[in-house]
């Protein structure tokens, strides 16, 4: 192999590894950090309004929640 | 073995790992959620998301936080629908997940900060905003 091409692999390579790290990246980190705060003052009556909306979501994500 | 050969080799061993760990990925993300409470190592947080139990390797941190991650893009979408705030939300689902999804012998965490075990059947206790 001549060094052009050699060099022409290793961009490609470079290239390939380059685009599935970012795939990975954008899966992988957060827009910003999640902060835990575990003190949330939280209304009751907005917790029920929700409570028929979160038994779906947490039904349909089984692998999330 | 030429050093060029070397850095190819090594950026297809890369590649390699990159694509095994994502099927991986793939494969447990059916209940990835439940598996992880299982190990006792990670439980779920009153604020609606997984929190690690003690000290976490990288490998389960990453797990944690990709799955809370989508979490918190759930409840961002909802909030929106709904007109109510992503904490609302997350809140809500916490309840939802305190009294249906912690199985015997998973950990649960409340406003106090402390991490509990539930035990046997013993119904889990739910941050005071449920109702």
């Amino acid at each position: 192999m001549t060094f052009a091409i050699l060099t022409r692999l290793r961009f490609g390579l470079a290239a390939a590894a380059i685009a599935m790290l970012s795939g990975c990246v954008q899966v992988a980190a957060p827009d910003k950090p999640i902060e835990i705060n575990l003190n949330i003052n939280i209304r009751q009556e907005v917790v029920v309004r929700l409570q028929e909306d979160v038994r779906d979501l947490i039904k349909k994500n089984p692998g999330v929640f | 073995m030429n050093r060029q050969m070397k850095l190819i080799l090594a950026a297809g061993i890369g590649l390699a790992a990159v694509v095994g760990g994502t099927s991986v990925a793939f494969a447990m993300y059916q209940d990835a959620s439940a598996q992880l409470r299982a190990t006792g190592k990670v439980g779920e947080q009153a604020d609606g998301y997984l929190g690690v139990v003690g000290s976490a390797d990288a490998t389960l941190r990453a797990q944690v936080d990709g799955i809370n991650i989508k979490r918190r893009a759930y409840y961002t979408d909802l909030a929106g629908k709904r007109g109510a705030k992503i904490e609302e939300v997350a809140a809500a689902t916490a309840c939802e997940i305190f009294s249906s999804r912690v199985g015997s012998g998973q950990y649960y965490r409340l406003a106090d900060g402390v991490w509990r075990q539930r035990e046997g059947n013993a119904p889990v206790p739910r941050p005071s905003y449920c109702g």
